[in-house]
């Protein structure tokens, strides 16, 4: 009878344990949250980062874990449905009491799950591109800001003599909130706002409040559009600035090409579509259009190497689930999701604890990883200092790096800063 | 502005290279064209080589173009002799066992050879590339311009007289002028008339700029709008009311031939956007039509037929390895290898494999859950509901649930501009495509012996069957039918996007939308529907400037229109639904 009291005080005590301790399941194991789609719509690109993940986190278990601890990660499928990312973060700090958290692709999905992140205290490492104007205490932004992506673009283009912009998206967060910006830096540059295509909204005090042509998530139906950059870009000197996310940027490419624009008349940068992307588009139709990320395969430096040769044996290696291990490859927000999982990593060092005030204070002291994307380090800000590359598609997928931006401090914080030319 | 400064140095070697153009070649024809490369190649400044490449404008020699693109395709190298001189090469043809490939001289375009007369190989590893960067381009590209001047390829002529037009540098007008002496092409003359208007607006002379304006007016094309604008803006700003007036009707113009195309370009575009719906629905107006079941997998048959093409592709390509989910067998497909033309075809023979593989998949959904719902459309709906919820799920496990992409044959991804009017041959494609397919099924269902069969069991099941028809096999053969009409909608949609196992599910809503309102049990009323709707979307898309609000109005008119006749347009006098 004793023996068996003992037990059930001894579990309940270790229970308790669990729960104060906020991050340990057992002792030499460390929770970790992944919260990444892996059905509905945005999966074609989220399931990547889930299998980056899991190949980071068997790397560093490999070579001891965490402060000795071994990563065990705990994956959610929000299914691209924004309000689950907050039901699943929920879960993830609630009853799996992860220590940290990677994921979410959409800005959308992030805002939703961002008031989970500050009631409980959480840390979510977010590796997408986004729109800035935004600076939680609760997530760290390894993701481009709009400063070491868009605008780095829009320079290339202008150096390139390009004189109309066209501008287009999907209709949500991030689109819209980087095109005002990009509308601000453009007419801060000079350009016209009638060199500057897609429409914009007025509000009643005639300030714009959107620019650019919008289209629904899953929008099939390209004809109307093509047509109007078609006659935007009859006077010569025009590009496309395209947001579009997801699965509408076959329908976009293909009925491009098909009403004959190509790469050298008028260029499309399209800031969400990396490699991993072309796998399932007309790789053909998209040659010689611009990309600018904070990786590319393509960086032909040893790290580099390393990092993909390690990649592709993990995948011929690997038992996780639901692993495509044919025809891979790596792209931005892969990388800057495997820079992060370092720097936590290096941060819980640091700060010698995996407590998420402890960790985010040795984030701010600024923490620099040497990444297959080159040298990334942390900024007071909660974003990263890393270099942007512009790069031009080749038939096989990859990108040609035309441009290289050395050390962008990343600046969340844009909307209003550029001034009107006069 | 801006822009202007980071002009400036492209203005100034384009102006430069028409100097020496229009001026004479005194420096140019002292060393060939290219030695000239040579020395571009060898310069550190980078405003000093643009400035030597520019000075290359006007030059005929077609050498220029070819060491222009492999400078620009990363092509040349920079090989230091053993003597310390250095030799800018190019490197061609492939890459033997160590990595090495043929080297051929720029400045004489023989290949590179050692002291003993032996043809070197080289290394491109070894070797500095001859670098390049965004202006440096556009400076090779406005020489290649001048030179496409001359060229034989129409489209490479067009490109070169707008390029040209649009720098409006007054001094290429002699090379332009001497160009419409001896052009032949209509299209091209009309391209260099507009050109050396455009350069003319830039002439101080007002009689000039209003002369140029009327030939813009009458050329009217949409090209020169913006340098008109900004041109009306200056005179206006001047206060020269005489060349506002010629530019505000030009514009005049050209805004009224903007609309006209606009107007026409939409109705070919609703017509597309409605043969698509047409395509897409009509197998569902023979199964919920006609035979009155709610077949929610009338979405998973398109995406039978979009992967049937998939498959086609690959086996007239190099093949493909696929496991089928739960038996766990694994089949490989050998591919056919095919290229050129061959291999394009794989689109056609991909049209009469979808229709196949849809109208057995269809077949076995009959036979297996349908057959016995036939008194029961509310139990059909659940029941297809989850057959295609099933078929999802084997699409993702056989395929993956990444999309996949099927290519653009070459006879359908390129267009014709008609008038300024661009028809998309996918497009055009796809109005003949529902066309055919619509005039086949009118054919099937009233000229043979089974369309006879299948109009008389819709009507009165039990009275057929009493008159000795088997029922059961006409039904069974008529949902293969709409089945079939599906997967041939997937053939075509492949043209649009990429295949996914939940592609369905984008087209469900649109059949079901585009027979109601036709009125269940007509295919006519489809046809019409189809059309109307895609023209209505069309327009309203054009009108409102906006793709979502244009849909939703659609849909409030659809709400409206059902309240008024809840039968839709065209009600069927079919008792299949009683």
């Amino acid at each position: 009878m004793i023996t068996k009291l003992q037990k059930i005080l001894g579990v309940a005590a270790l229970a308790l344990c669990a729960s104060v301790g906020s991050a340990r399941a057992a002792d030499d194991t460390v929770k970790v949250g992944v919260l990444h789609d892996l059905s509905g719509t945005m999966a074609i690109s989220e399931t990547s980062l889930r299998d980056i993940l899991l190949f980071t986190f068997d790397e560093i278990n490999a070579k001891g874990g965490v402060m000795g601890k071994k990563i065990v990660p705990v994956i959610v499928d929000p299914g691209s449905d924004w309000p689950t990312f907050a039901e699943k973060s929920k879960q993830l700090l609630e009853v799996d009491k992860v220590a940290v958290v990677f994921g979410c692709w959409t800005s959308v999905s992030r805002k939703s799950a961002l008031p989970v992140f500050e009631k409980d205290n959480g840390l979510l490492f977010y590796p997408v591109q986004y729109e800035g104007e935004e600076e939680s205490q609760n997530v760290c932004y390894t993701a481009e800001a709009v400063n070491q992506q868009a605008i780095p673009a829009v320079d290339y283009f202008i150096a390139q003599g390009k004189k109309k912009f066209y501008l287009i998206g999907t209709d949500y967060v991030y689109p819209q909130t980087t095109n005002l910006v990009l509308l601000e830096y453009l007419l801060s540059k000079g350009v016209p706002l009638a060199n500057i295509g897609g429409g914009y909204k007025k509000d009643s005090a005639g300030k714009i409040i959107s620019a650019g042509k919008y289209t629904p998530f899953g929008h099939k139906d390209y004809q109307q559009i093509i047509a109007e950059i078609k006659d935007f870009a009859a006077s010569g000197d025009a590009c496309v600035i395209s947001t579009l996310n997801g699965d509408t940027n076959p329908p976009f490419f293909k009925e491009y090409a098909a009403a004959g624009l190509t790469a050298d008349t008028c260029p499309v940068v399209s800031y969400s579509i990396a490699e991993d992307e072309f796998r399932s588009l007309p790789a053909k139709d998209l040659v010689g259009q611009i990309g600018c990320w904070t990786y590319f395969q393509s960086i032909d430096t040893p790290a580099n190497k390393a990092f993909l040769a390690a990649f592709q044996s993990w995948l011929k290696t690997t038992k996780a689930d639901g692993v495509v291990k044919e025809g891979r490859v790596v792209d931005s927000p892969m990388v800057l999701s495997y820079d992060g999982v370092y720097l936590w990593k290096a941060c819980v060092e640091k700060a010698g604890s995996f407590d998420v005030d402890k960790v985010r204070a040795a984030w701010k002291s600024g923490v620099s990883f040497n990444g297959p994307g080159g040298k990334v380090t942390t900024q007071p800000n909660m974003h990263l200092t890393k270099t942007v590359y512009i790069g031009e598609s080749k038939a096989d997928g990859q990108f040609k790096i035309l441009k290289t931006f050395a050390d962008v401090y990343g600046e969340p914080h844009l909307k209003g800063t550029f001034k009107p030319k006069e | 502005m801006a822009w202007k400064i980071i002009l400036r140095p492209l203005l100034c070697t384009v102006s430069l290279a028409l100097a020496v153009l229009a001026g004479g070649r005194a420096m140019a024809a002292q060393e060939t064209a290219r030695a000239t490369i040579v020395r571009a190649i060898l310069t550190t400044d980078d405003g000093q080589k643009r400035a030597i490449i520019g000075s290359l404008a006007g030059q005929g020699d077609e050498a220029i173009r070819e060491i222009f693109t492999a400078w620009r395709q990363d092509g040349l190298f920079v090989y230091t002799a053993p003597d310390g001189a250095k030799v800018p090469v190019e490197l061609t043809g492939d890459k033997d066992a160590q990595g090495a490939r043929a080297a051929v001289r720029v400045d004489n375009g023989e290949p590179l050879k050692d002291a003993a007369g032996r043809a070197l190989r080289l290394d491109a590893s070894q070797l500095a590339a001859v670098e390049h960067d965004g202006r440096l381009r556009l400076a090779m590209k406005t020489v290649v311009d001048l030179l496409d001047l001359g060229s034989p390829l129409l489209t490479k002529r067009l490109r070169a007289i707008q390029t040209i037009g649009f720098a409006q540098k007054t001094d290429s007008l002699p090379v332009l002028q001497a160009r419409s002496q001896v052009e032949t092409d209509d299209g091209a003359k009309s391209e260099l008339r507009e050109a050396i208007a455009l350069i003319q607006l830039a002439d101080p002379d007002d009689g000039v700029k209003i002369k140029a304006l009327a030939t813009l007016n009458e050329l009217h094309n949409s090209s020169s709008y913006d340098l008109i604008k900004a041109l009306r803006d200056k005179a206006e700003a001047a206060g020269k009311t005489a060349v506002t007036k010629a530019a505000d009707a030009a514009l005049a113009a050209i805004d009224h031939h903007r609309s006209v195309v606009k107007f026409f370009g939409t109705l070919f575009r609703g017509l597309s956007a409605g043969s698509i719906l047409l395509v897409v629905a009509l197998g569902l107006a023979i199964t919920f039509g006609l035979m009155g079941v709610i077949n929610m997998a009338h979405g998973e048959m398109i995406t039978v037929g979009a992967y049937a093409t998939y498959i086609t592709q690959n086996v007239f390509g190099e093949g493909m390895n696929f496991t089928l989910p739960f038996v766990k067998i694994a089949i490989h497909l050998p591919g056919l290898h095919l290229t050129g033309w061959a291999y394009q075809l794989y689109f056609v023979a991909a049209i009469p494999i979808g229709f196949l593989s849809a109208a057995l998949v269809g077949i076995a959904l009959e036979r297996c859950v349908i057959r016995f719902l036939y008194r029961r459309p509310l139990e059909s709906l659940l029941a297809t509901f989850g057959v295609s919820l099933i078929l999802q799920q084997m699409f993702k496990l056989t395929f993956g649930s990444n999309n996949v992409n099927v290519d653009s044959p070459v006879y359908l991804s390129s267009n014709w501009t008609v008038f300024d009017i661009t028809f998309d041959w996918n497009r055009v494609f796809v109005i003949g495509f529902a066309a055919v397919i619509v005039f086949g099924v009118w054919l099937a269902l009233t000229k043979t012996p089974l369309g006879l069969l299948i109009r008389c069991v819709m009507q009165n099941r039990m009275m057929a069957s009493c008159m000795g028809v088997r029922t059961e096999r006409v039904n069974m053969l008529t949902f293969g039918l709409g089945s079939g009409l599906a997967g041939l909608a997937g053939v075509f949609v492949t043209q649009l996007g990429t295949v996914g196992p939940s592609m369905g599910q984008e087209y469900i809503v649109d059949s079901f939308m585009t027979v109601v309102v036709g009125g269940v049990g007509s295919i006519f009323g489809t046809v019409v529907s189809a059309l109307g709707i895609g023209l209505a979307d069309q327009s309203l898309q054009q009108i409102l400037l906006n793709p979502v609000l244009g849909k939703i109005l659609v849909l409030v008119a659809i709400i409206l229109f059902l309240q008024w006749r809840p039968t839709g347009l065209f009600a069927a006098r079919s008792r299949s639904l009683d």
